[in-house]
């Protein structure tokens, strides 16, 4: 009796002890992965990071001409966001289509063009794919280039599987009130995972939302399934959670269209760093387009757009070349940019060589072997007194 | 018997005696299923990431890849299907007054000091029987030799087919009614018949098969991994087939009723010219059994050369079967026996898709064409459950080999030996499609010594373009390559490096083997063994 009385202790403490030991072990592996990746993919994740930032490293020590030497400049930029919200000069950048495996095409325009890009645009949209993902590879050459990323974020919502976010409803039905499902937390696993990918950029990089919330004819997230009120919740939900995830190093472009109201739209001033709007002129190659000046897209909406007291970033910036002079088109566009709309600090260059977007036709934005267009865009710039 | 050698501190002493793989259980069987049935899950998961459309590359690459690799798999689904039907036939004592031959067959070339070995041993088997040696040497030594050693010499010139040629005619000239087909390099043991005989009194049985098992496996690399490919096959594989009445006769070892011989017009003939003989008496309707003792013990090819004509004799053989006798036969096989034979038919099809393995990453680094875009990270972990499971059943299953002591283990060398014969199989592979005979290399029993033969020459060359290659990719992303370029390339680029050193590994291991065998021991593998 007496035997089995001291047996009994120890066995109720080695029982304890592997308890103790097993949750110790839960905890562990489970701070091994982020929210929402396993502790392996994360893992993973973590050393080809490494690796692939040391090759780079390694490979670019002993190379002289670089193109972040041309950008030297813009240093200060890169972790200084009130610098950022309030540039010295206005900053150019640039969208090309063909930089699916490299950024080869940036820097042929920049050549024609005599600069080199302080911005570098992507696009990038929601969903489970693993290009869906916080685009690590491209954002870190954007930097190694000594640019700073720009992303235009697209919650399409069709894209997410039900294993990634389960309880998700059919995809057809994902778009009606989509934004309110985003504000109701419903995509956070995704959101919060894109965030701590940001954060772990450690320089300043734009994140352009749900773009052109307001025209009812492009995007699902768009007024036609979602009210101004739940976009507003949306953006400000996605803000909070990167305010929370520790993310101090995006800079927030809020961009409507401008032919549509957008007033309602706006999510307020503590949640917009800048206002974007896209600036493209179509010509004459659909019926409902005309060639456009500058002025008429972009001038007659500034006092609008600069009412908000935020600087303006012209995220998309282009014409095609059908109905018009496309070379005296962006002449009098950049012509005294500066001095005629003061509160546009950045414009980004739209080039895409293959745009099936918008219309039925393959639409052709490549201006850099157009000398006529090159040649006025660098007068132009060069005019500038900044 | 004795092997006084003792190579590499293993316990050669005991290659010597009687072995045989274990019985199997129920729970066994049972532990079987669940990791078969793990397995089949893992592999369902990794298919279901596999065939996603967006992890197409290049279209065509694609397919050709998911071709190449599903092929595999689909072959380790059928392994572990083959493994659920294991079965060890109960031991049945021989009946006395059987009347038995020997045939063991000799050719010019061949040493006579081994067949002093086999013909002793062969006096001192048990039970009685008539030993014949079917010479066509035209030596008088070996004659002299039989004479010796009790045996009936029956000399036997010009016959078609190496060995199957001399056992036909010897059929003719003999009365006994079961054949027990012996290699000339492998040395029985007295208890050999005891542990064959006794299955044939049921009228069905048309041949009984043992285990072959070797003593030369620590000579050389080449000599171990060659023997380790066999371990799994005539151990747990085997006795798979045999539960499935599949098991197929392997030339040597092999003891054949006369009657269902002679009821298929014969042994047959051919480089593969045991896999014909068996798949004729199943389509016979004759049943087979597949005993796993060791009873005897032979010779694998000591140098890389050697195994590989030895390799590249088979696998033209049995593409030869499969394209000229399986279609005949089909219909009078079982379902399991159409399965099993299509499956073995198809095993050296491995050469083909090993060269698209090869050819990929060398596409990619001269062209950047990809057939898959799929994140390193998730091949990984849809991929790996299946590699443990199928590392997890090729260990479980290897409680059944013949000799546990001596034949366990992860087989690595077999398996670099396998991989490093891609170019053997794939010529095999051609030849049997134009229908064309294996051209004549020279070879010996013993060792050739010798380095760069046709087998080891693709491998020379993969191993220089993979290097220079691997080199030049380098050099470009450190001098050349735009900075616009370099991070975006660099996961794919070391992706593809990783996937092209394994079968850079597999070559060098191959080159390995070969280069052993220029510092070979000239002595016989033989001269040490006493009967």
């Amino acid at each position: 009796m007496q035997s089995k009385n001291r047996k009994v202790p120890f066995r109720v403490i080695s029982a304890l002890l592997a308890i103790l030991i097993a949750t110790f072990l839960v905890f562990a592996l489970s701070s091994g992965g982020d929210s929402s990746k396993g502790p392996i993919e994360n893992a993973m994740a973590n050393i080809g990071e490494f690796f692939n930032n040391m090759e780079l490293k390694l490979n670019m020590r002993s190379r002289t001409n670089k193109r972040e030497n041309k950008l030297t400049w813009l240093k200060p930029y890169f972790k200084d966001k009130n610098l950022v919200n309030h540039p010295g000069k206005v900053l150019l950048g640039v969208y090309d289509n063909e930089t699916k495996e490299n950024f080869e095409s940036i820097v042929n325009l920049e050549d024609s063009l005599h600069t080199a890009f302080p911005l570098i645009h992507i696009f990038c949209a929601w969903g489970s794919k693993p290009e869906e993902k916080f685009p690590t590879t491209q954002v870190r050459n954007i930097i190694e280039l000594g640019s700073i990323p720009v992303i235009t974020w697209e919650p399409w919502l069709t894209d997410f599987t039900v294993n990634d976010i389960p309880g998700l409803r059919k995809a057809e039905l994902r778009d009606k009130n989509g934004m309110k499902d985003v504000a109701d937390g419903v995509y956070d696993t995704y959101i919060k995972q894109w965030a701590q990918s940001a954060k772990k950029v450690k320089r300043i990089m734009f994140l352009r939302f749900g773009h052109e919330m307001n025209d009812f004819f492009r995007y699902p997230w768009g007024p036609q399934n979602n009210s101004p009120k739940d976009f507003i919740m949306a953006w400000r939900h996605v803000h909070d959670l990167f305010v929370k995830e520790g993310v101090n190093n995006v800079v927030w472009i809020w961009s409507p269209h401008p032919a549509y109201e957008f007033k309602t739209f706006y999510p307020g001033d503590a949640y917009v760093d800048y206002v974007g709007v896209g600036v493209l002129n179509y010509g004459t190659i659909a019926p409902w387009s005309k060639w456009w000046s500058f002025k008429e897209i972009f001038g007659n909406h500034y006092e609008l757009l600069a009412s908000f007291k935020k600087p303006i970033l012209i995220t998309e910036f282009g014409s095609l070349i059908v109905g018009g002079n496309r070379a005296a088109w962006y002449a009098d566009a950049l012509d005294s940019l500066p001095q005629k709309y003061p509160m546009v600090k950045a414009i980004i260059f739209f080039h895409f060589s293959k745009d099936n977007t918008t219309t039925q036709q393959v639409l052709n934005w490549y201006i850099k072997d157009d000398r006529e267009v090159t040649g006025a865009i660098i007068k132009a710039i060069n005019g500038w007194k900044q | 018997m004795s092997n006084q050698s003792s190579h590499r501190g293993k316990k050669s002493k005991d290659l010597w005696r009687f072995k045989e793989a274990k019985d199997v259980t129920a729970l066994e069987r049972f532990i079987l299923l669940i990791f078969v049935i793990t397995g089949i899950i893992c592999i369902l998961r990794f298919a279901n990431w596999w065939f996603i459309k967006d992890n197409i590359g290049n279209v065509q690459l694609y397919i050709l890849f998911s071709l190449a690799f599903w092929y595999s798999i689909f072959r380790l689904i059928l392994i572990w299907i083959n493994y659920l039907g294991i079965k060890k036939p109960p031991h049945k004592d021989a009946l006395p007054g059987l009347s038995v031959a020997i045939f063991t067959t000799s050719s010019p070339g061949e040493p006579l000091a081994m067949f002093e070995k086999t013909l002793a041993a062969c006096a001192k088997i048990t039970y009685p029987h008539t030993t014949y040696l079917l010479d066509d040497t035209q030596k008088p030594e070996f004659k002299e030799c039989a004479e010796r050693n009790g045996a009936v010499w029956l000399e036997l010139v010009g016959l078609p087919g190496a060995k199957a040629g001399k056992i036909n005619a010897a059929l003719e000239l003999t009365k006994e009614d079961f054949i027990l087909v012996l290699d000339p390099d492998h040395i029985p043991f007295p208890e050999f018949l005891d542990h064959t005989l006794g299955y044939f009194d049921d009228e069905q049985i048309g041949y009984v098969q043992v285990s072959q098992a070797y003593y030369n496996q620590y000579r050389s690399f080449t000599a171990t991994g060659a023997a380790e490919q066999t371990y799994n096959f005539y151990g747990p594989t085997q006795m798979s087939l045999f539960g499935y009445g599949c098991n197929v006769a392997i030339g040597a070892n092999c003891t054949f009723r006369r009657k269902a011989l002679l009821s298929i017009g014969g042994h047959g003939i051919g480089l593969a010219e045991d896999l014909v003989t068996s798949i004729r008496l199943h389509a016979a309707g004759w049943k087979s059994i597949y005993n796993p003792v060791v009873v005897s013990r032979g010779l694998v090819p000591e140098d890389f050369g050697s195994f590989c004509k030895q390799q590249l004799k088979w696998s033209r053989g049995v593409f030869e079967i499969t394209f000229a006798e399986l279609p005949r036969l089909f219909r009078n096989l079982t379902g399991w026996q159409r399965l099993s034979y299509s499956t073995i038919g198809t095993y050296y099809l491995v050469g083909l898709t090993q060269l698209i393995f090869t050819l990929i990453p060398f596409l990619f680094f001269f062209t950047g064409i990809l057939p898959a875009r799929m994140e390193f990270a998730d091949f990984i972990i849809y991929g790996m459950p299946v590699v443990i499971c199928g590392v997890a059943i090729y260990l479980y299953v290897q409680r059944w080999v013949c000799d546990p002591q001596t034949e366990k283990g992860l087989h690595w060398r077999g398996m670099v030996l396998k991989f490093a014969c891609w170019p053997v199989f794939f010529i095999g592979f051609l030849l049997a499609l134009v229908n064309a005979e294996v051209p004549y290399i020279p070879t010996a029993k013993k060792a050739a010594i010798g380095f760069v033969s046709p087998f080891v020459r693709p491998l020379l060359i993969h191993i220089i373009s993979f290097i220079i290659t691997i080199i030049g990719v380098l050099i470009y992303r450190k001098y050349y390559m735009p900075e616009s370029q370099l991070a975006m390339s660099a996961e794919k680029t070391w992706g593809m490096i990783g996937f092209a050193s394994l079968a850079f590994i597999m070559s060098v291991g191959g080159v390995y083997a070969a280069l052993e065998a220029r510092k070979m021991k000239v002595e016989d593998p033989w001269d040490s063994v006493k009967i």
